[in-house]
């Protein structure tokens, strides 16, 4: 699991490449949590080679989410594989988060 | 250090030998001494006794002579000539009696101012009769006169030498004589010749060099002592006693040496002896101590040698596999493998290792024990991962190992040895059982695997092996052992057996836990009873590979799970669009195991098992953690919205919307979550 940042014009962006599970969330969390610090502006999500997601990383993305709430800013999912889609359906993440 | 103390030790010994013997001849000699001492006092006093006596007898006849005679003596004197014929009487009558004489007092008679008739002995048969009123006399002026006249009694004179009769030593007695007015008118007397005492007393021999002597009151010597006592300076014992009447003392000298002589002499030899035995003490003690010696060396040499052949024995176990789980990244098999080893040196063997996908393992039992036995051990544990190492077949594994130690096997010794090899992939075991104890097999059921009845190695080369084969399932699993195990004998010669083990087996733990039950229940069994044989065990649990999982409760294991659904779907032929979900079900349940029902640090297995029946798949996982039900949480809300959204609870929702049934149970000490997908 890798996580790359991107910082351009205001707007964060995390590349997340490979698969999302148990032990890559806990590896990526402070990451992704100096990515929260910054949820006031725009935090894309860049999920093109994310190639699987379990609860734990969903928790991440709904943290972000929460943060993003709390300063008024915003969080883009962008480019989900079918398999990830179902489970944002599943867990009705597909309304709490914009799907670009 | 020993050496010393050994030596001091015997020392002691000796010197204890000694004063022991030496006390014990002082206190004999002591004794003796007192012994002959009152045999010394007893011989000489009886011996003095009895010669006192004699001389009492002629004491006593002399006087009784002279005294029956005073009264004819008394009658007599008014006719003076005819005192002679009195004393010629006594004379004649008493042959001890030398002379005799009746002397009147000077002036008694007128007629007769000196008379003395007086008759003795010429010899044996013949008496003269002199007289002894001659002026060269002078009778009245003799001791043997005056002194019965003075005390008015019986006297005896002191010893004289007579120098008128036969030069020879004389005594006299004498009693004075009363006239018929009671006035002193005459002295009779009888002489005895003293010579009889010498050899009386010389005759008194109680001891070779005793001597006596005979003093009469006077101080005059009536016996005298040898010329060489006077000189003699060694050291003597006396024995005295006195004669009533004459007041002559005679005593019996007794040098030391003639008393005690033999005692030294015994004494001599005794010392001898003793030195002879402490001597012998000696070179006993010597000859102990060196042995004791030569002893601890051999001893030394023997603990070195055992010592060397526990090292060896040390080297040989650590030719086989000791870690376990053996192969920890498999998650197919579940390993262990035990030996215990008797006090002795012994023969017992296993192995195993993987090449190509393939299980090679082995147990055996060389016959007998010690040195040989377990150099046998080390040449067959070789020649089998020689062998292994290029071919495949249990079968002829044996054949060439059978081959190779007839060849070598001038001892005749042989081996019992089951060698198996296990296909990982698909199941199948090959096996060739060379006259081992047949192995369980742990299906459903615990019973015997089928073998053929092949020879120990080492009985007969160029015997044809036969190879068996038989496929194992999944959590199917083989037990192997050595007699040592079923033999176990505990204290009142019962053995173990075979029902005890199968007993033993039943039950599902990890093939470690098998072991450790299995050793247990025998130290239990056997007690204090010490063991006789190698016990050696080897337990090997298959879990087909997309069948099973195995993890620890470490996050990081869930990785382990993606390789194993792919496995599942591929095996179960499902839907290959399935596993991300399947994946993802699974990733929940096994992380809400980890993370609720093991608490943080500990450790724990989680095992996932998965079967399936028709257009169905169930998971299994199972763990012994605390008791956790994740079906019992709450449903969570996914309707509402960011703020009220709850970051927890996702994990159980997802199974729930992947799987189609999901059932918890408590089974014992474990959890078990059952999750089913239909397809």
């Amino acid at each position: 699991m890798e996580v790359k940042i991107i910082q351009e014009n205001g707007t964060v962006t995390a590349q997340l490449i490979g698969r999302l599970d148990t032990p890559a969330s806990l590896e990526i969390a402070p990451q992704m949590n100096a990515v929260a610090e910054q949820a006031g502006g725009t935090v894309i999500l860049d999920c093109t080679e994310l190639s699987y997601i379990s609860s734990s990383g969903l928790r991440i993305f709904l943290t972000l989410r929460k943060a993003a709430a709390d300063k008024g800013g915003k969080v883009l999912v962008r480019g989900i594989n079918n398999e990830i889609r179902t489970v944002f359906m599943m867990t009705g993440f597909l309304q709490l988060f914009e799907i670009q | 250090m020993k050496k010393k103390a050994n030596n001091i030790k015997a020392l002691l010994l000796v010197v204890i030998a000694a004063v022991t013997l030496e006390a014990t001849a002082v206190v004999q000699f002591y004794f003796s001494q007192k012994g002959i001492q009152a045999e010394a006092d007893m011989r000489a006093e009886g011996q003095l006794d009895a010669t006192r006596n004699k001389i009492m007898d002629v004491i006593n006849q002399t006087e009784a002579a002279v005294r029956n005679s005073v009264w004819i003596a008394q009658w007599c004197l008014d006719f003076p000539d005819s005192l002679s014929r009195v004393c010629q009487r006594i004379v004649e009558d008493n042959p001890v009696v030398a002379g005799s004489t009746v002397a009147l007092v000077p002036g008694y008679r007128a007629d007769r101012p000196l008379y003395a008739p007086y008759v003795c002995r010429s010899d044996a048969d013949t008496l003269r009769f002199l007289s002894l009123a001659t002026e060269q006399y002078d009778y009245p002026s003799q001791e043997w006169f005056t002194a019965p006249l003075a005390a008015g009694e019986g006297y005896w004179s002191e010893p004289y030498v007579d120098e008128g009769g036969g030069e020879m030593l004389m005594t006299t007695f004498s009693i004075p004589i009363r006239d018929k007015q009671g006035k002193f008118a005459a002295v009779i007397t009888a002489d005895i010749s003293l010579d009889w005492l010498s050899e009386l007393l010389g005759s008194m021999r109680v001891y070779p060099n005793a001597y006596c002597t005979m003093l009469s009151r006077g101080g005059h010597y009536l016996v005298h002592a040898p010329e060489t006592a006077v000189t003699d300076t060694t050291r003597h014992y006396t024995y005295h006693a006195t004669v009533e009447r004459t007041g002559w003392a005679m005593a019996i000298v007794i040098p030391e040496d003639d008393i005690y002589g033999r005692l030294r002499q015994l004494g001599g030899i005794v010392g001898f002896l003793q030195l002879l035995g402490l001597a012998m003490i000696i070179l006993m003690l010597r000859s102990f101590v060196r042995g004791q010696q030569r002893y601890q060396a051999l001893d030394q040499k023997r603990q070195r040698i055992e010592g060397e052949l526990h090292i060896a024995t040390g080297i040989q176990m650590s030719m086989v596999p000791k870690t376990f789980p053996p192969f920890p990244e498999r998650h197919d098999l579940d390993m262990a493998a035990t030996i215990v080893p008797a006090k002795e040196v012994g023969g017992d063997l296993y192995d195993f290792f993987i090449r190509d996908e393939k299980l090679f393992f082995c147990v055996g039992d060389v016959s007998g024990k010690g040195v040989p036995a377990a150099l046998v051990m080390a040449v067959t544990r070789t020649t089998f991962r020689n062998l292994s190492a290029q071919e495949d077949s249990p079968g002829r594994i044996v054949q060439a190992m059978n081959d190779n130690l007839s060849v070598m096997n001038d001892s005749n010794m042989f081996v019992t040895f089951f060698c198996g090899v296990l296909d990982l992939a698909g199941g199948s075991l090959r096996y060739c059982n060379a006259g081992h104890n047949p192995p369980r097999i742990l299906t459903d059921a615990i019973r015997p695997l089928p073998v053929e009845p092949n020879l120990p190695l080492g009985v007969l080369r160029g015997f044809a092996y036969q190879e068996q084969e038989t496929l194992f399932r999944h959590d199917d699993a083989l037990f192997l052992y050595t007699d040592g195990l079923t033999e176990a004998e505990n204290a009142v010669h019962q053995q173990f057996g075979e029902e005890r083990m199968e007993r033993a087996l039943h039950g599902r733990k990890s093939a470690q836990a098998h072991l450790d039950n299995i050793k247990q229940q025998v130290a239990d069994f056997v007690g204090d009873a010490p063991q006789s044989d190698d016990l050696t065990l080897l337990f090997i649990h298959y879990l087909s590979p997309a069948h099973h999982l195995s993890l620890q409760n470490d996050i990081r294991q869930i990785s382990l799970l993606p390789a194993f659904v792919d496995e599942t779907v591929r095996t179960f032929k499902l839907d290959e669009s399935l596993s991300g979900s399947l994946n993802l079900a699974l990733e929940e349940a096994v992380t809400n195991v980890m993370m609720y029902a093991y608490p943080a640090g500990t450790t724990g297995d989680i095992s996932l098992d998965v079967s399936a029946r028709s257009h169905a798949v169930t998971f299994t996982l199972t763990d012994a953690g605390k008791p956790f039900d994740p079906t019992r949480s709450k449903e969570v809300d996914i309707t509402a919205g960011v703020e009220e959204r709850p970051i927890g609870g996702l994990g159980i929702h997802l199974i729930r919307q992947i799987m189609d049934e999901v059932r918890y149970e408590r089974r014992g000490e474990e959890n078990v979550l059952l999750l089913t997908k239909k397809y």
